[in-house]
């Protein structure tokens, strides 16, 4: 049974900004989505609607097919771990944890019970009688978290909960809380601008630009079939290679002097598009072009090129990711080839995937 | 902050209080002393006539009037630079020692406490002519005190029980200022061979200037009006009307003069002055929100 | 500070030491003043050390058995005085928490124009409008009362503007959750709001205590009633004799009485005040 169901859901504001035109979005059960998307994409925006924290403008939201559009978030079954957590500075640990059971008029003791196996699950138990401001950035994440459990809600929301972590945290947290949704297999909403994040932990991911899904999927499908350039450049580090070419009977045109043969009834401009990983190192008679090489970054495991390619009107720049190290030398030319089944090519007047 | 409550009838019911208490206790008197302005009252309170701008007229004729102002101006910009150059002084002094800081500021703190009429009894005593000691004193070196007699020495006895009870204000403001005041500044102008003194003229002292420049829209304000218990316990306005500032000349005239229409044509000339200044703190509040 | 010159911490306790002399001076020579008989102010100079007298004076202040102008004992107007500093303060926090979380909390119509009305008080202090002002309570017979001498004094947006700056503060997120979890508006302002605010709330309790005790011309004005007379106020009766009557010695210890609960308030909750004080004008 699907568990949420967005039908055609958007968000106007009362000074007439469109948010989000329209959504439709159906998750299964225990599913775990993630929103993903430039900051001011629409993503929190939707998670709020969600909510219960901005109404909705239009369209139908349904928790396990009953319409909650106009309920409050409390009454909502939902439970919502925020950017900054959200804990109640003058409460502790077990009071934060306590509080929505309490509002709930749940007895003391069923409440003590509830508190005290979430926070041995998540590990809490010696914190109990902290405040929040006691606590570390990491204790904090999973107070929030373990406020959110003890509802035992149908759906988790998450809205960028990693983002006030570093680094190193915020991979361990990554893998903590895609274990703990398992475990417990309650549905998942989460948000996040961080497509390393989007890709580990989703089921399925959307990935949204101006308010607008342009693509829903697995994290492979949108891998290794990005639907827009937009979602072939936000997929992946580093970015895509996309260069604007044109489609005519003997294949790509790039430029002037440079094609990469392709047969396809299409004909017009194209966004043509391939992955820095893709690209293979090959002798002079055996490239496709040439990349004029600017900078290297060696990170040991891998190497990144930077440089430019030729295409007489511009210079265009590429990135090259080749495992192992790697010395060339800055302002040298790099022969490469793109193999065909790695190209990924889009209309460039409706942004589409050919 | 851009998180509210969908609630449409609560938020009445939470500001009604407030609003009920500033419309009775407000707004009606605003609104009276406006209206009263425009009417003559005889002496009884039994009849009234409507005569136009005359309080006005007659008020920006009245030498007394123009007095009156002279004496709030002369009063208020005396407490408000003593206060604020003893107390600087004082938190520049605080900020430097090491130990006993809070002592000291425990010491220096407690006149705020102490209600102006109290302050202004206090410094009576001191500077009584017949037998205060500051007085005698004073006798002793040739000047001749008496506070009774003589209007700049009452105006002076007026501003020092006012500045008294001020500095400790100013002197927690000086003193949080300079806390606030980057240690790294002052190390990086040392490295740069500034002395102590240059130090904080060029360094300090500027960045004090938001502190110093709301003290002194505030010790305005309080010279204005809180210090009516300073001018009534102690000289009562006098001798003539050398103390009268446009505060107790609001009061003299309506409650001991009875000239109601000329008291609330004061009223209105001071509402407006009090708005004027309102909106200059309020542009240095808003122009803080925004840092 | 950064370099070590002996001098200049020299003058800076020297300084200190003079400044807080100076403070104190007045209240010193209260202090003697207050122990001394009255004929020891006849003789043309104030006796600069403790008489013997302390006791009687102090006695007979409190118990009301000194002849003061006024018909009822100190202890009596320190009582008025409590009620009216306490009724102004907790007056002021009530009106003013309510109105400040409905105009940062909430949107409604005219919720600008709330706002407006109540700022305009902002700093227009009642002995501007004194006149009006009596008139209205004179018409709403509330002379001699209690709550003439409080009601009247709450209408300032002082403390309103402090909560609305800090309530300002609050993370939206705060409220978010609180929702989620359930809160309503009341259960958020008893739960979250009001304990999150209990340090801004102690300091201005303080700060209003010390301006509710120390008001002086509004009860003048509208006391005539020896049975609501407060303490600060009284002084200007002790006063108003002639010249070379005044029984100083009486006068100093009312004063000294009047004084003690603001200041002790003030050095006791120090730490608080400052506090309030700085950080809300801030």
């Amino acid at each position: 049974m699907s568990d949420v169901v967005l039908n055609n859901i958007g968000k106007t504001y009362p000074n007439g900004y469109h948010a989000i035109p329209s959504i439709d979005l159906t998750i299964e059960e225990g599913e775990f989505i993630v929103l993903v998307g430039p900051s001011g994409c629409g993503k929190s925006t939707l998670l709020r609607m969600v909510a219960g924290l901005e109404t909705i403008s239009q369209g139908d939201l349904m928790i396990k097919g009953a319409k909650v559009n106009d309920k409050e978030p409390a009454d909502r079954d939902i439970a919502m771990v925020f950017q900054n957590y959200a804990l109640y500075p003058h409460m502790t640990v077990y009071a934060n944890m306590a509080y929505g059971l309490k509002n709930r008029g749940e007895s003391k003791e069923v409440i003590a019970e509830k508190v005290t196996s979430v926070a041995n699950m998540l590990g809490l138990e010696e914190l109990l009688e902290r405040k929040p401001k006691q606590l570390s950035g990491g204790q904090r994440q999973r107070v929030a978290m373990g406020r959110a459990m003890v509802r035992d809600p149908k759906v988790f929301l998450f809205d960028e909960p990693l983002s006030n972590l570093d680094a190193k945290l915020r991979v361990q947290m990554r893998v903590e809380i895609r274990q703990l949704q398992r475990k417990l297999g309650t549905t998942t909403l989460y948000v996040t601008h961080d497509q390393v994040e989007a890709m580990t932990l989703a089921d399925r991911l959307v990935v949204l630009n101006k308010g607008k899904a342009e693509q829903i999927g697995t994290p492979m499908d949108l891998y290794n079939k990005p639907a827009t350039p937009f979602v072939a450049a936000f997929i992946g580090s580093p970015s895509m290679n996309l260069i604007g070419a044109n489609l005519d009977e003997q294949g790509i045109r790039l430029s002037q002097d440079l094609h990469l043969p392709l047969v396809h009834q299409h004909r017009g401009s194209v966004v043509w598009g391939i992955r820095p990983e893709h690209l293979d190192v090959v002798d002079e008679q055996n490239a496709d072009f040439a990349l004029r090489i600017q900078a290297v970054e060696s990170l040991g495991a891998e190497t990144l090129i930077h440089g430019t390619v030729d295409l007489g009107v511009k210079q265009e720049p590429i990135v090259v990711r080749l495992s192992g190290p790697h010395w060339p030398e800055i302002n040298s030319l790099l022969w490469l080839k793109a193999p065909m089944e790695h190209w990924h090519v889009f209309d460039a007047v409706t942004q589409q995937r050919l | 902050m851009s998180v509210y409550f969908p609630h449409k009838k609560l938020p009445y019911l939470l500001v009604l209080p407030q609003l009920v208490i500033t419309l009775i206790f407000f707004l009606w008197p605003a609104e009276q002393a406006f209206e009263q302005a425009f009417y003559q009252e005889d002496a009884f309170g039994l009849s009234r006539e409507f005569v136009g701008f005359d309080n006005f007229v007659y008020l920006f004729n009245d030498p007394q009037y123009y007095k009156s102002i002279w004496v709030t101006l002369v009063f208020s910009f005396s407490v408000a630079f003593s206060g604020l150059a003893i107390a600087l002084w004082l938190a520049v002094m605080a900020d430097r020692v090491i130990r006993g800081k809070l002592t000291y500021q425990t010491l220096l703190v407690w006149p705020y406490a102490v209600a102006p009429a109290l302050a202004g009894v206090l410094w009576w005593l001191l500077f009584d002519p017949s037998m205060g000691p500051v007085a005698l004193w004073l006798q002793y070196f040739g000047v001749d005190w008496n506070h009774f007699l003589n209007g700049d020495q009452a105006m002076t006895l007026v501003v020092i029980s006012a500045t008294w009870k001020q500095i400790s204000y100013n002197f927690l403001f000086f003193l949080a200022g300079l806390q606030a005041v980057p240690r790294s500044l002052i190390e990086a102008a040392s490295i740069d061979g500034a002395s102590p003194f240059k130090r904080f003229w060029t360094i300090v002292f500027p960045l004090l200037s938001p502190t110093t420049f709301f003290l002194l829209v505030i010790n305005l304000v309080y010279a204005f009006f809180d210090t009516f218990g300073v001018i009534d316990a102690t000289t009562q306005g006098g001798p003539g009307v050398s103390t009268a500032t446009m505060v107790y000349k609001v009061f003299n005239d309506g409650f001991i003069g009875l000239d109601m229409g000329s008291s609330a044509a004061q009223s209105v000339v001071l509402m407006f002055l009090v708005g004027v200044m309102t909106v200059i703190q309020f542009r240095y509040i808003e122009r803080k929100v925004e840092y | 500070m950064i370099e070590n010159r002996p001098w200049l911490t020299f003058i800076s306790h020297f300084s200190l030491l003079l400044g807080i002399g100076v403070v104190a001076l007045p209240v010193w020579v209260a202090l003697v003043a207050s122990t001394h008989p009255s004929s020891a102010f006849g003789a043309g100079e104030i006796p600069l050390w403790f008489g013997d007298q302390a006791l009687e004076n102090w006695r007979s202040v409190f118990l009301g058995e000194a002849s003061s102008g006024v018909d009822v004992p100190v202890w009596y107007m320190m009582l008025n005085s409590f009620i009216m500093a306490l009724g102004i303060t907790v007056g002021k926090l009530f009106i003013s928490l309510l109105s400040a979380y409905a105009i940062v909390f909430f949107r409604f119509p005219f919720r600008g124009a709330c706002f407006w009305v109540i700022f305009i008080t902002l700093m227009l202090p009642v002995e501007v409008r004194i006149v009006p002002t009596y008139e209205v309570v004179a018409n709403l017979d509330m002379l001699n009362s209690y709550s003439g001498l409080i009601l009247p004094l709450i209408a300032s947006a002082t403390a309103t503007f402090l909560f609305r700056q800090c309530f300002m503060t609050m993370p939206g997120e705060l409220i978010e959750a609180a929702r989620i979890d359930g809160a309503g508006p009341i259960r958020f302002f008893f739960d979250i709001l009001l304990p999150m605010s209990r340090t801004n709330i102690a300091a201005l309790f303080v700060i209003m205590f010390i301006y509710g005790w120390n008001q002086y011309l509004w009860p003048v004005i509208i006391t005539t009633d020896d049975a609501y007379y407060t303490l600060v106020m009284s002084i200007k009766r002790m006063l108003a004799v002639d010249q070379g009557d005044i029984e100083w010695n009486h006068v100093m210890v009312t004063t000294l009485l009047a004084m003690i609960p603001p200041v002790a308030v003030v050095i006791g909750m120090q730490k608080l005040f400052v506090k309030g004080l700085v950080d809300a004008e801030k």
